[in-house]
């Protein structure tokens, strides 16, 4: 028998026609890109500001007060007074204050004896997202103070006149927001696929499947064609938001981008069908969903931790996820609108893994169909 | 403990544990991604690769560069030395540059004060910024040295210090967070379909028929994954102290009593959702719909400092939040009192809540 259009549409009328018979799910799996996109773009910002900072001020002086001031003015901190040091110590141990400054009563008199006046600041370090950003705020804070409080402003033989490329204004959304469509393609592909497939093993009805004259791959094209589908629709509804909510530039080419999300979606629609194969159980597949296809595209894609910053082992591990080259076409193709021809590498890469992923699901489930 | 509820928790925890493969994932997992993860993830900087064309006579550039590669932060590029940065930059062979002006950078300073150009791929914002910030305390250090310039001190120092953290290890910072997002997912996605499951198999009614109370039936189908999400705690912990050298400041008690309380709201919120869903594949997606947002708003890997308003406020209706904020106050702060207390109330406030709603629809539904 030889494969057979009409007959994987066939499954996949059946596939659609149970998809649509659920609408809960449909709203769900529709409803899970939205809501993602939405809490991505609105609730990242790398840079840190409203910086709670419990203050004590023993000095009580013009310049005591100038410094409080100037950490205040600075828009990355709310100013918090205390009553004793011992208070602005344990305002710390609470989550509310992540700074402490303490101002010894000394502070004006060592500065107009032209001694150098110090005030002590305490960081909460059991948070490193907000500590980082600080340490780096309180050098330049340091430097005003200085200047508005003493006239100090020593003259620096350079200054380094820093161009931010492809992103000139540090906006935290265009960091995130390309990299989104692989996070959302990888819940619709590989969890639904695997709990779609596996529900069918569960029921026995793919046993029955086999006693009719379908062939098996007709069988797989059919079944996944529906979420291939909605996998799409996931990924325009992503590049629509980008585009018009959030105002991302994309640069490259969107074909070339296009190109790029099949050869993902066909790798992990395999990767779905492989887990439900491998594991015909609905519970299991869904672990095992999460930990190789979810949690990997979340974490180990480079959409918000740098692979350059993985030890040398997991820089090459991450190699074998598709994830990760998606996202470097991502990311190019919006910010860089770098060329088809400047991406072979991540393409080369994302097509042999396609290639493998699917030709091991295919061969599986055939395996496992065929008498 | 009634005999009903006996009979259920052995039927529920072999039937978890039957499968070798449910063993596996239910335990070994969750070790195995804590390893993963308190090892691989961290947004510090490092392994950048840096590009620059220093003349021969360019002494100060050359020396910039050198003590920039000397640090772990950069590479050094072996891209020549008459390419076009921005065309590096856009082919993705270089992350930053640097380019002198005219003439060398040395020459310049030479007559005076000069302009030093760098190039950064800012595509990663976070990188960005920090490749920003070393490059000029590198470049400062290195031309007063070189210039044999006193920096002249400043009136107003500010002593800096981190406490709690002084050495700032990635992994105090982010095996907590993986540990709250463990313990939640497990717990809370296997305790929902797991009750739909029987929902699905039509067990369910089945068990309304048999002289059994509804509380019953819950707790029966509850308590399990309460077990088996505890079970999951002395393991992830032990990863935590020995793998990574986490610190346990406070008392193992505490610490206890605190995942208990989050492990039941997860259960109870897993409860809640299963009675909205119908099968399986509902359950799971509703436990997503419900886990995204709850584990993006933690303060997990993003801080609520920066969110809107609105974020703000559903982040403190969020367990996640509020165990997160425990786990990092037991472990690396000792655990103040008022706070943990005020914490582990609320958690359990969100349990008993849930609980409650759970009951509700679940008479509705059955009776």
């Amino acid at each position: 028998m030889s494969f057979r259009w009409s007959r994987a549409a066939a499954v996949a009328r059946k596939e659609v026609y149970h998809v649509l018979r659920d609408p809960f799910t449909l709203m769900l799996s529709l409803g899970l890109p939205v809501f993602m996109v939405l809490v991505f773009g609105f609730a990242i910002e790398f840079n840190v500001k409203n910086i709670h900072l419990a203050v004590f001020d023993a000095d009580q002086t013009r310049s005591s007060r100038q410094v409080i001031d100037t950490f205040g003015s600075s828009g990355y901190f709310i100013v918090d007074p205390v009553a004793s040091p011992d208070g602005a110590f344990r305002a710390l141990g609470g989550d509310h204050d992540r700074a402490a400054l303490v101002i010894p009563g000394d502070f004006q008199k060592n500065l107009y004896a032209g001694r150098s006046a110090q005030a002590q600041l305490l960081l909460d370090g059991s948070d490193n997202s907000t500590v980082g950003p600080i340490l780096g705020y309180v050098g330049s804070i340091q430097t005003v103070a200085a200047r508005r409080i003493a006239d100090f402003d020593p003259p620096e033989p350079v200054s380094v006149k820093t161009r931010f490329l492809f992103n000139s204004e540090l906006n935290s959304r265009w960091f995130v927001i390309p990299g989104l469509a692989v996070v959302v393609m990888a819940i619709l592909a590989v969890l639904l696929t695997a709990l779609a497939v596996a529900r069918e093993w569960e029921n026995g009805s793919m046993e029955l499947l086999l006693s009719t004259p379908v062939e098996p791959l007709e069988i797989i094209v059919g079944k996944l064609a529906p979420y291939a589908v909605l996998g799409l629709a996931a990924l325009a509804f992503v590049y629509l938001m980008s585009r018009t909510l959030f105002a991302v530039p994309f640069r490259g080419s969107l074909q070339v981008y296009g190109a790029g999300c099949l050869l993902f979606l066909a790798a992990y629609l395999a990767q779905g069908l492989l887990i439900s194969v491998l594991t015909r159980n609905q519970l299991v597949a869904m672990q095992v969903a999460v930990m190789s296809g979810l949690i990997p595209a979340n974490l180990l894609s480079g959409f918000i931790f740098p692979i350059e910053s993985m030890p040398a082992f997991f820089q090459y591990l991450t190699m074998i996820l598709p994830a990760r080259w998606l996202t470097v076409i991502a990311r190019e193709s919006y910010l860089k609108g770098s060329t088809f021809a400047e991406m072979w590498e991540p393409f080369a890469a994302l097509a042999i893994l396609t290639a493998i992923m699917v030709m091991a699901a295919t061969r599986k489930f055939k395996k496992d169909l065929e008498p | 403990m009634t005999s009903t509820l006996r009979g259920f928790l052995r039927k529920e925890l072999k039937q978890e544990l039957r499968d070798p493969r449910m063993r596996i994932l239910l335990f070994l997992a969750p070790i195995v991604q804590l390893t993963l993860f308190g090892v691989a993830l961290s947004n510090d900087v490092k392994n950048i690769r840096l590009w620059a064309r220093p003349d021969a006579n360019d002494t100060v550039l050359q020396h910039v560069y050198e003590r920039a590669v000397a640090s772990k932060w950069f590479l050094p590029s072996a891209e020549g030395r008459n390419a076009d940065p921005f065309e590096l930059l856009r082919a993705g062979k270089i992350d930053a540059a640097l380019v002198p002006p005219p003439g060398g950078l040395t020459r310049a300073l030479g007559r005076g004060t000069a302009d030093l150009q760098l190039l950064v791929n800012a595509t990663n914002v976070i990188q960005a910024q920090s490749v920003d910030g070393y490059l000029r305390n590198i470049t400062t250090r290195v031309v007063r040295d070189d210039l044999k310039i006193e920096p002249p001190e400043s009136p107003i120092r500010f002593d800096t210090r981190v406490l709690y953290n002084p050495t700032l290890e990635t992994s105090y910072f982010m095996v907590p967070g993986v540990m709250a997002m463990l313990m939640i997912i497990t717990s809370l996605i296997l305790t929902s379909m797991s009750i739909t499951r029987e929902k699905e198999l039509g067990t369910f009614e089945m068990l309304i028929s048999a002289p059994v109370s509804v509380s019953e039936v819950i707790l029966g189908k509850t308590l399990p994954y309460v077990a088996l999400g505890m079970a999951a705690v002395p393991l992830i912990l032990a990863v935590a102290v020995f793998g990574f050298g986490v610190p346990v400041r406070g008392s193992l008690l505490v610490l206890t009593i605190a995942a208990l309380a989050f492990v039941c709201t997860a259960v109870a919120i897993g409860t809640l959702i299963s009675t909205f869903a119908q099968n399986q594949q509902q359950s799971m997606l509703g436990g997503f719909l419900f886990l995204f947002p709850a584990i993006l708003l933690s303060g997990l890997m993003f801080p609520i400092e920066n969110m809107p308003d609105v974020l703000k406020w559903m982040s403190d209706l969020n367990p996640v939040t509020h165990f997160l904020a425990l786990l990092r106050n037991i472990l690396l702060k000792g655990g103040e009192l008022d706070f943990v207390l005020q914490r582990i109330g609320v958690l359990v406030l969100m349990a008993v809540v849930s609980v409650f709603v759970s009951f509700k629809r679940f008479h509705t539904t059955l009776q």
